[in-house]
């Protein structure tokens, strides 16, 4: 097994009607041990293809392979294996702390109870408090305990730290990096804030309108797209050995125009002399900025 | 001495990391047979994927600054004072020419850098 999470071609529809939301032929790679940070805007389908990952839609058509079990035909075996944080918290708000995490514990056979207390210490949460009373960062929290002391071998994040503060999204941070230097699992993690991922993750997919629209390593992903300032640049550049993922005259004060472009090699700037332009600055690009410019070429209407 | 790991930069953040310990030897900052945090702290402090401090340790071993021993933890090797002296005319290097980027950017010439070179380190001689 090289991918701890895989889908082929996986199809999903919110119904029957043509313009209903749809998962269109999503193709997922997560290698095993990776850190995959999970991006996309809101609505892009990211909750909706985690959700077909731990069982809980059917998917049209297509393959889900999840630690080499068929999904959903192989669900239970698979989720014993599997740490989830859904989007929306599922805790019984009757329950106290550590009822819930011995309610949890029930259900995972490998279940790791001195490091759910270590964890309850941690995060510094009252044990004998009922879930109704607790804060949006100690659910937070919680939700992150339970998923991690079932020992799994891959945790499903959805959005874990949206919504909390700073502090507790460190906490949550670096009990996960711990998390992951003992166990060596995979994480699969969704989330807005792209300057975490950007920090943890080594594997970045992106998703837009129900598409999976670039999946690659993070240094690639990064070091590959960037902004161009070109002068006397042709009309119609014809063959370019990068992709122009956008072409814009600059601000109307230079006589320069700026390119954003994916596929970039230090050597291509040759290509430009070739074509009577020259190339004056060549701009890196965080991930934010990467993915933005990203996905304003794939919305954009086809040419 | 990690101060600075910048996960927005384009230069990956083992690198990163890698260079700071790098820099710390050529220094004299960090002497043979300090032992390197263990990836699991070094991880957490910097908020990074466990993974990419192994790869910058790996990156070291590579290049003979540091000896990773099974179970016991990443330590520093005798690095040769000529190996020193080599590493910091490296980052010298590397200096000059993010000072050349910035200054074709900018639109400085050569003329001008030179001249503010030769003030600038005569003033700090």
């Amino acid at each position: 097994m090289t991918y701890a999470i895989e889908t082929n071609d996986l199809v999903w529809s919110a119904g029957r009607r043509a313009n209903a939301f749809r998962l269109d032929e999503v193709n997922l790679r997560v290698p095993q041990g990776a850190m995959y940070g999970f991006l996309g805007p809101n609505g892009a389908g990211k909750t909706t293809t985690i959700r077909a990952l731990v069982g809980l839609l059917r998917p049209k058509s297509g393959r889900i392979r999840v630690l080499d079990h068929e999904i959903p035909r192989d669900i239970a075996q698979a989720l014993s294996r599997v740490g989830y944080v859904p989007e929306r918290p599922h805790l019984y708000p009757s329950l106290t702390v550590a009822e819930a995490i011995r309610f949890h514990a029930a259900f995972h056979v490998r279940w790791d109870q001195r490091w759910a207390d270590d964890l309850t210490t941690q995060f510094g949460l009252d044990r004998h408090r009922r879930i109704t009373a607790l804060s949006k960062g100690e659910i937070g929290k919680l939700m992150m305990l339970l998923a991690m002391a079932q020992r799994p071998e891959v945790l499903i994040l959805d959005e874990p730290t949206d919504g909390l503060d700073p502090v507790v999204r460190r906490d949550v941070m670096m009990a996960l990096i711990e998390y992951v230097a003992e166990h060596d699992a995979t994480v699969f993690i969704s989330s807005h804030l792209v300057h975490e991922l950007e920090r943890i993750c080594n594997w970045v997919g992106v998703m837009d309108r129900g598409r999976l629209v670039a999946e690659l390593p993070m240094d690639a992903f990064k070091s590959g797209i960037k902004r161009l300032r070109v002068r006397q640049a042709p009309p119609t550049p014809g063959d370019t050995p990068f992709v122009v993922l956008a072409r814009e005259a600059s601000d109307g004060l230079s006589a320069s125009e700026v390119w954003v472009v994916r596929g970039w090699q230090a050597p291509m700037s040759q290509w430009f002399e070739g074509v009577g332009a020259s190339l004056h600055e060549v701009v890196d690009l965080d991930l934010e900025e990467g993915y933005v410019e990203l996905l304003r070429t794939f919305r954009r209407p086809a040419a | 001495m990690f101060e600075h790991i910048d996960p927005q930069s384009p230069t990956p953040l083992y690198e990163q990391i890698a260079a700071r310990i790098r820099v710390a030897v050529a220094a004299g900052d960090l002497g043979a047979g300090i032992a390197l945090p263990s990836v699991r702290q070094l991880a957490q402090r910097l908020r990074v994927n466990p993974a990419t401090v192994v790869q910058a340790y790996r990156a070291l071993e590579a290049d003979g600054f540091v000896d990773m021993r099974h179970g016991a933890g990443t330590f520093i090797k005798a690095v040769a004072g000529e190996r020193r002296s080599q590493e910091r005319q490296d980052q010298a290097r590397q200096l000059v020419r993010e000072l050349l980027a910035s200054a074709a950017r900018m639109g400085v010439s050569p003329d001008d850098l030179r001249h503010a070179l030769k003030d600038e380190l005569g003033a700090a001689a």
